[in-house]
């Protein structure tokens, strides 16, 4: 199955969730997402769903200048963010326990 | 080496805002707001981690296919063609389709179907038995010019119910076999239908004006003098009265026919000035006395009868002119009063004029 076809639908979730401990520029979420195991997701889906993030009110941006290179444009969880967060997790749980049992069921390996 | 790779972003950017450019201004400006130093994140990330210095394209991939991928995942519309005629159309007979879809489901509840069409669908064997009786009228209308409810082949009620079970089991199969038709014979169907629903239309709309001879409708005038076109008084001797005027019981003018002839025309014409002619139902009978049914005395002619003579419009008699005459009405050389100074009869109230032959 094609991972990039499942990820459309849960890369709002996957970029919220890493920026839940720490804030972050881009390239860094990029990063923290590849690190953890989603390294087909393209540097423009990232880019692009920071933007969208942040213009439903999801993400605040701060700007730290860099002595070595560009200045960086930080995100961070705002308020609401933490909020679509829980929500957005609980369904994920939600559905991907469903699919985990219905898998169960018709005994496939994990 | 920086200043390149400021170049290379821009460049980037650049064809990048050019993938973009069917979106509004705004939109697109603000998706591209931070590319740029997004960018050079990327390319000065790419440094650090030691990776050979390619270009931003050999990381990213095609700035087309990097507007596409942001395209999605910001969520805005896809690119599309500006629509062309036929795209147009499509939409709008898509929403057609869409609304009479939603209609079939909102009437279906009101006859206990969930759907209208599953109800119509039923009724489609009783339209396939109506199409054929459609066809065999058709043929019937054309070639023999029938017009009943049989479609008579020359008259002959037996090849009417041949030709009827013919053109319904025809239909019948036809119905069956709908599905099986090609493109073709789908589209020549539609087409024939089409014209059979016309037909059939446009025969019970007509129905009320095929009539058979037994019922037909006759139009009954009820007034007697609906036809009147002039009217020509005859005095005593036979003569013919000019400049007459009718008047009933209350004073009000009878007004018959109308002034048809050229010479009433050509009067109506000359003496439009006059304000007593100018109303065309106002003229003296007869309109038209070159129209005379009788002509007895036809070198004699009446010298013209009445107060309509009369220059003064106010000796025109009237009702009320008659039942209360003037004390002095002997002095008025009006024709019509009697010779008797007195006047009418109605002036019975004084006994010393009236000559009444009691006393």
């Amino acid at each position: 199955m094609d991972t990039t076809q499942l990820l459309k639908g849960v890369l709002d979730l996957a970029v919220l969730a890493v920026l839940k401990d720490e804030d972050g520029y881009g390239y860094d979420i990029m990063r923290r997402l590849r690190t953890a195991g989603l390294d087909e997701i393209g540097d423009a889906s990232v880019y692009g769903t920071l933007r969208r993030l942040f213009q439903a009110g999801l993400l605040t941006t701060y700007v730290v200048p860099s002595e070595s290179g560009p200045h960086r444009k930080y995100y961070s969880l705002n308020a609401a963010g933490r909020d679509q967060l829980t929500r957005s997790g609980k369904t994920w749980r939600s559905f991907a326990g469903t699919m985990d049992r219905l898998l169960d069921d018709k005994g496939l390996a994990a | 080496m920086t200043h390149l790779i400021e170049q290379e972003i821009a460049r980037y950017v650049d064809r990048v805002r050019s993938a973009l450019s069917d979106l509004p201004p705004a939109t697109r400006d603000e998706l591209l707001e931070d590319l740029p130093e997004h960018l050079a994140e990327v390319a000065a990330e790419a440094a650090t981690a030691g990776e050979t210095a390619g270009s931003l394209t050999d990381r990213l991939g095609p700035p087309e296919a990097y507007a596409r991928e942001l395209r999605a995942a910001a969520g805005v519309a896809p690119p599309t063609a500006p629509a062309n005629l036929d795209q147009r159309v499509g939409s709008l007979v898509r929403k057609g389709r869409d609304r009479l879809r939603a209609v079939d489901r909102k009437l279906g509840p009101v006859i206990g179907y969930e759907r209208l069409s599953d109800y119509l669908r039923l009724l489609r064997p009783a339209w396939w038995v109506l199409r054929g009786y459609l066809a065999a009228m058709l043929i019937a209308f054309f070639a023999y010019g029938s017009s009943g409810l049989l479609p008579r082949l020359g008259g002959s009620t037996l090849a009417a119910l041949l030709l009827l079970a013919a053109t319904v089991t025809g239909s019948i199969w036809l119905g069956r076999r709908t599905a099986s038709l090609g493109r073709r014979g789908t589209l020549m169907m539609r087409l024939g239908t089409g014209a059979l629903v016309l037909f059939g239309l446009a025969g019970f709309i007509g129905w009320g004006s095929y009539t058979s001879p037994g019922i037909q409708y006759q139009p009954v005038y009820n007034d007697q003098y609906s036809d009147i076109r002039d009217v020509y008084v005859y005095d005593s001797e036979g003569r013919l009265l000019e400049g007459v005027r009718l008047f009933d019981q209350n004073g009000r003018p009878i007004r018959l026919g109308d002034p048809w002839c050229e010479s009433a025309q050509e009067r109506l014409r000359t003496t439009v000035g006059d304000p007593y002619y100018t109303d065309p139902a106002q003229q003296p009978y007869p309109y038209c006395p070159e129209g005379a049914p009788f002509r007895l005395h036809p070198t004699s002619p009446a010298p013209p009868a009445g107060p309509v003579a009369s220059p003064r419009g106010s000796a025109v008699p009237s009702p009320g002119d008659s039942a209360d005459p003037s004390p002095d009405g002997g002095a008025d050389p009006s024709p019509i009063d009697s010779p008797d100074p007195t006047g009418t009869p109605a002036d019975d109230a004084n006994p010393e004029a009236s000559p009444s032959p009691t006393s």
